[in-house]
């Protein structure tokens, strides 16, 4: 009788500490819950851009979105080493269906709408919007909404940069581009007058890749942009965690630090606030 | 089979006479069976789709996200208003072609040394502009030819994207006029020139207009094609109906925009093609001499 009962004891035995183990391997680089136990894997945008990631290279470790990545790996226990980054587009890394990652890093912007199709971590980053024209642009000097309304503008496809455009400024028919690099194309082909972009990609297109450009004036922010957070499948369990590990990095002053280091120019720029 | 069956046929039996013809009423059973049968396995294939696509346990997911009524209705009135787009750049678009392909159709058709170089150059501009992808087109046009800043040209994106599409479209256009020259019969040209009719003449009043009857569908057919690709235009700032349904879909990642702009270029191309079938079947009756 007892010696029937052995194997059930121990199959019993078994279960209860597979079940502990696996309980206790949650919050571990192991968590049965990632998408490759072991590993952190994170998507991002193909290409990557300044001064976001660095030299298109998100594991390079340079920038301002990687230097979190790896500074939230590091509390959450893994070593650089098992961050794998995977690259897909905006348009792949928001299509239905599982995804292929834990989380994806690229200036998503948190909404109430997307928040209904995906989860998002708190926000990490809230960025000023800018406005970025030629030097001869008739934005130039502006110092109202009423008269940046009488410009042509431009946005890109997918970005809180066109909703500002819409519902801030009160402006119908802005032209939409692919990329950003449509957008200035654009611009110097003297097809719109001036974009708006976040501060920190407004620095880096002034300063690198459209050299004539400046930045011409800051934008209050808009209340249903949150700013930036992690991109989730939706309900996914990682969160709680993920959400407790970016908490920490932000008490520790990383995210004021790569701000810093990354994101800030030092040029006084005129605010435009109505 | 009338009459007497040669000898050594295979009706010549010891039963005498062929059998004759089958009656050619149907029974109600032969004529109710088939539909029958029709309407069972339509109802069993869609069915079994149906089901097997509403059991997967990710269906109402994918419900809210690409059939979501509420989403459509919010995003409609933008992606209708880039429709309204869509069929006005169409339409122009659609006219310049009719003409400018036909143009290249009679250059290449033209005979004589004199017109040498204007067949080279037709045939240079087919393998050009029909060896490059429309969109590579458009993006050069709208975005290249703005930023030279020529004084007296327009400098609208959406005018220059346009010019791609004329210039693209009818290098296939004026391939289609041509195989439609070509279909008319040499004893046309014959004719028409024993009337004494010049070149030209010839062209005007004997080749073209039976060679544009000819490949009216096929032509048609390239107007569906084109209805489409109008939404190349987007690349370069122009809010057509699918880019308007794309700044949906970013801004709220729910895909039901989508959905509604494909809604609406079938409620356009279906009956277009309904009409291209009409006008193939009239054509073919005319040409079969066929009376109604």
């Amino acid at each position: 009788m007892v010696r029937e009962l052995v194997p059930v004891l121990a199959a019993v035995g078994l279960g209860l500490g597979l079940a502990v183990s696996t309980a206790a391997q949650e919050r571990t680089p192991n968590d049965p819950r990632l998408f490759n136990p072991g590993q952190l894997t994170v998507a991002t945008g193909d290409p990557v851009f300044p001064p976001w990631m660095l030299n298109d290279d998100p594991a390079g470790g340079e920038g301002f979105e990687n230097g979190l990545v790896y500074a939230l790996a590091a509390e959450m226990g893994f070593a650089p080493e098992d961050v794998v980054w995977v690259r897909e587009s905006f348009e792949q890394s928001i299509a239905p269906g599982p995804k292929s990652y834990d989380f994806a890093i690229q200036q998503i912007s948190v909404t109430e709408a997307r928040s209904e199709v995906v989860t998002f971590s708190s926000v990490y980053y809230q960025p000023d919007k800018a406005v970025v024209a030629l030097p001869d642009s008739p934005v130039v000097g502006a110092s109202s909404f009423e008269e940046l309304r009488q410009a042509r503008w431009g946005a890109t496809v997918g970005t809180t940069d066109l909703d500002y455009l819409e519902n801030i400024l009160g402006i119908s028919n802005v032209a939409v581009y692919d990329d950003q690099a449509g957008v200035f194309q654009a611009m110097q082909g003297d097809l719109i007058d001036a974009t708006v972009v976040a501060l920190p990609t407004a620095l880096f297109v002034t300063a690198v890749q459209v050299p004539e450009a400046k930045i011409t004036a800051l934008l209050p922010p808009d209340e249903n942009d949150r700013g930036h957070g992690l991109l989730f499948e939706k309900d996914n369990p990682l969160v709680d965690w993920v959400n407790e590990a970016l908490a920490a990095v932000i008490e520790r002053g990383v995210v004021e630090d790569l701000t810093q280091t990354y994101l800030v120019g030092d040029e006084v720029i005129p605010e435009i606030r109505e | 089979m009338e009459g007497e069956p040669p000898l050594g046929s295979p009706w010549s039996t010891a039963l005498g006479d062929p059998p004759p013809p089958a009656q050619k009423t149907l029974s109600l059973q032969e004529r109710w069976i088939p539909l029958g049968i029709s309407v069972v396995s339509v109802a069993v294939v869609f069915g079994s789709l149906a089901c097997l696509v509403g059991s997967s346990e990710q269906w109402p997911r994918i419900q809210r996200q690409f059939f979501n009524g509420s989403a459509m209705l919010e995003a409609f009135p933008a992606v209708l208003r880039g429709f309204w787009t869509n069929l006005a750049v169409w339409g122009v678009v659609l006219c310049c072609i009719a003409v400018w392909a036909l143009v290249l159709a009679v250059f290449r058709s033209l005979s004589g040394p004199w017109f040498a170089p204007l067949r080279l150059f037709t045939v240079v501009y087919i393998d050009l502009f029909r060896g490059l992808p429309a969109l590579l087109l458009v993006l050069l046009f709208g975005f290249g030819i703005p930023a030279l800043q020529i004084p007296g040209l327009p400098r609208t994106s959406l005018f220059w994207a346009g010019t791609a599409m004329v210039l693209s479209y009818s290098a296939y256009a004026a391939e289609v006029y041509r195989s439609g020259m070509e279909a008319v019969h040499e004893g046309q040209r014959a004719a028409a020139k024993a009337l004494g009719l010049s070149q030209w003449q010839t062209l005007r009043y004997a080749i073209v207009p039976q060679a544009v009857r000819n490949v009216l569908p096929a032509l048609l057919n390239l107007a569906v094609a084109l209805q489409k690709d109008v939404a190349l235009l987007s690349v370069v700032g122009v809010r057509d109906a699918v880019r308007e349904a794309q700044i949906y879909t970013a801004r709220t990642f729910n895909y039901s925009s989508l959905v509604a702009a494909a809604l609406l270029f079938l409620v356009t191309s279906i009956p277009l093609a309904r009409f291209t079938d009409t006008i193939a079947r009239r054509d073919r009756d005319r040409r079969l001499q066929r009376t109604l």
